[in-house]
């Protein structure tokens, strides 16, 4: 240990820079470390239970429950004999699924408290407070919230607090209940601390147990170079990190913008009323996921498992952009009736769509309605909202003008009213009047001597309109338009086609 | 006598019976009606006009012989009035399983406001009532046009319920057989088209007279 001036104890000059860097000191992270995960994932329950894990084809004890340990199971027995010592031994197998699930859960239930919440090993979070220190009414305060909080939920955690995230987990993963506010005093907490706590693989670790290294702060003490050669250059930037000497930038998880929840059945279950409330249950979920994020929805999509078949999808359109579970509710009532289940229903998902933010939209009093106005019982979007699920989108339509000579291309269909924004188009002056009745397209019409013929010979009225235009595409037109009654006295807007077919066609009625 | 007096009162108060010429009947208010822009039919209809919040039939043989003309004027006023009202969204007015495309570019030249357009195009037959009636209880809709295969008196009496709930105008069209059947609607209206002109006979008028009127466009 010749070269002394090159370890960890004292930094070279550029990284004391850094560490005095303003942003740098205010950091302060708390680390909630749950070893317990894999047994608390699945529910909390009196009754005796295990997690185990297949190790090489047997299964392992992974972790046992206090009361199961109280009857004598141990970590690492095989289920068989665990089995065998408490026979009412309810044993689980481990699910990292449901474990991910979980943790996530936490995460977006601790983004209360903070925007920067990192899911930072598949049993760690580390979470920012530096910002939130002031909301909450302290550091101690905070601390006893979040504690009480993941103990509300079943979760045992170590914790601790310190300014850099590696520091913070190395301590909650060493059980020390530490909360250190200087970056200065991080290298003295970190030092009693064994080297199991830093997750490194067990190649490296035994080969420091070799050489006698069993802290960190051994680790501290020996030259920088020699470390990083025998150990990667990994291992340097690490303690580096926890130290505060390099900075340690974390990406903070977001939660999924898209809702997506489900609910299990105990059993199967067909009774339509129950099923409905489980969908309101699920509805009430979104309308809380979207209400924190002050977004709408306006497509659902609802699916019914069943144990022998195929999942049963049920779409749920809105006009609108829609949040509150009352309304999506009344329309699942009017689509839920005409859904056919095959079978019971073991699980039901709720997948939301495309959301977008939702301004929140000034109440009226109800003084400043006219006094003979009719009681309103639901706006257009909803009226159409009805409709549609009932009957399909594209069962209600709206339509807009083009401005276009072309009789056929004039105007166009919109889709559901409210969804799209009616633009004002310029209409094109028009010679003569428009049916109002327009044929999806022009038939052939039987002529005689030259006129037109639809149970009778057709009189011409005005006309005629030259229309010709579109020779810019394939549907150029060359007509001569007309209104013409027939001796019924239907009126009819014929037109003779001057081009390709000479012949004359009627276009419409005027209805 | 004024025992006699108190159960004549009685009777006027049985809204089974129908009282005539009486303009007021009911809350849904038959006082005022909407002119229809063609004077010689105003001067038939009670109230001056068409029959407010109620459900007026129009029979035809042919579509094709003016029966939107007629609406027109009033179809035009009432997808423009409410628009300077203020408070109140506009009136809408439903096409419910219109038998042609309703052709936009010439409900622009009769003055209607498209924005307010909604066409609904049901697959059945029950479907299209229930759409309209939906429609016209709603309160949103300022008038709807409804063409149903058949329309039987009990579906015609909700209509006509649906209408005064909701404050609209519901018009049903129906073929010339329809006009033997008993219907809930307060205003029936024949139309018939011939080389010589249109014949526009009222059959039905609920507080005014039936009527034959010619060549009224």
């Amino acid at each position: 240990m010749v070269q002394h001036a090159l370890a960890f104890d004292t930094p070279p000059a550029a990284p004391r820079a850094l560490t005095a860097l303003p942003t740098a000191a205010q950091r302060l992270w708390f680390c909630a470390y749950l070893p317990n995960l894999s047994l608390e994932a699945s529910g909390s329950s009196k009754d005796a239970r295990v997690v185990v894990e297949e190790q090489r084809g047997i299964h392992r004890v992974l972790l046992a429950c206090p009361a199961a340990s109280h009857a004598g199971i141990q970590i690492g027995q095989s289920a068989h004999a665990a089995l065998a010592l408490l026979p009412t031994l309810r044993i689980e197998e481990r699910s990292t699924l449901r474990e991910q699930q979980a943790v996530e859960r936490l995460a977006t239930w601790l983004e209360q408290f903070t925007s920067v919440v990192c899911i930072a090993g598949p049993d760690l979070l580390l979470l920012e407070i530096a910002g939130s220190l002031r909301l909450y009414g302290g550091l101690s305060c905070l601390r006893q919230q979040l504690a009480a909080g993941l103990r509300q939920q079943g979760f045992t955690a170590a914790m601790a607090i310190a300014p850099t995230p590696l520091a913070a987990t190395w301590l909650a993963r060493a059980g020390r209940r530490a909360c250190v506010r200087e970056a200065a005093n991080i290298a003295r907490v970190l030092r009693d601390l064994p080297l199991s706590c830093l997750d490194w693989p067990v190649a490296i670790c035994d080969a420091m147990r070799a050489m006698g290294v069993i802290r960190i702060g051994d680790c501290l003490r020996l030259p920088r170079e020699g470390f990083a050669r025998r150990f990667g250059v990994q291992r340097l930037l690490e303690l580096d990190r926890a130290l505060g000497r390099l900075p340690d930038p974390r990406t903070s998880w977001r939660a999924p913008e898209r809702f997506c929840a489900d609910y299990e059945m105990t059993g199967e279950q067909s009774d339509r009323e129950i099923l409905l409330a489980v969908c309101h249950e699920l509805l009430l979920s979104l309308e809380r996921f979207l209400l924190t994020r002050q977004l709408g929805t306006q497509q659902l999509w609802f699916s019914f498992f069943h144990l022998r078949a195929p999942a049963t999808q049920m779409p749920l359109g809105g006009a609108e952009f829609e949040r509150h579970a009352e309304h999506w509710s009344e329309l699942l009532r009017i689509r839920f009736e005409r859904v056919l289940l095959p079978e019971p229903v073991i699980a039901v998902r709720l997948q939301a769509g495309r959301s977008q933010v939702l301004p929140a939209v000034s109440g009226r009093l109800a003084l400043q309605t006219k006094p003979g106005e009719p009681g309103r019982r639901y706006s257009m979007s909803q009226l159409v909202e009805r409709l549609a699920a009932r009957m399909g989108c594209q069962a209600v339509q709206s339509v807009a003008t083009i401005a276009e000579h072309r009789p056929q291309r004039a105007w166009r269909l919109l889709g559901l009213p409210g969804n799209s924004v009616v633009t004002k188009l310029a209409a094109i002056r028009c010679q003569l009047c428009r049916p109002l009745w327009m044929l999806p397209e022009p038939t052939v019409l039987s002529a005689e001597h030259g006129y037109p013929w639809l149970q009778g010979r057709l009189t011409l009225l005005e006309g005629p309109e030259r229309l010709e235009t579109g020779w810019w595409d394939d549907d150029g037109i060359a007509r001569d338009y007309y209104t013409a009654v027939n001796p019924q006295g239907l009126r009819l807007w014929v037109f003779r086609n001057r081009k390709h077919a000479p012949a004359w066609y009627l276009h419409g009625f005027f209805g | 006598m004024p025992r006699d007096a108190s159960s004549l009162d009685k009777l006027l108060e049985n809204p089974r019976l129908w009282r005539g010429r009486s303009p007021a009947r009911g809350s849904a208010g038959l006082a005022s009606g909407l002119a229809s822009g063609y004077e010689q039919l105003d001067q038939h209809l009670p109230g001056g006009g068409w029959p407010q919040y109620a459900l007026t039939e129009i029979l035809t043989e042919h579509y094709g012989i003016g029966e939107l003309r007629l609406l027109m004027p009033a179809l035009a006023a009432l997808s423009r009035t409410d628009a300077d009202a203020g408070f109140s969204e506009p009136g809408w007015i439903a096409w419910v399983a219109p038998p042609f495309q309703p052709y936009p570019p010439a409900l622009q030249q009769w003055g209607i406001d498209l924005s307010r357009m909604l066409i609904v195009r049901p697959k059945t037959d029950k479907e299209v009532l229930w759409s309209a009636e939906q429609a016209l209880s709603s309160g949103t809709c300022a008038a709807v046009l409804l063409w149903p295969d058949r329309l039987d008196d009990q579906s015609g009496r909700r209509l006509q319920l649906a209408a005064e709930k909701g404050n609209s105008w519901a018009i049903a069209f129906r073929p010339l057989a329809a006009r033997s059947e008993p219907s809930a609607a307060a205003l029936r209206i024949e139309l018939q088209a011939h080389a010589s002109g249109t014949r526009l006979s009222i059959i039905k008028n609920r507080g005014g007279q039936p009527a034959v009127l010619h060549d009224i466009f």
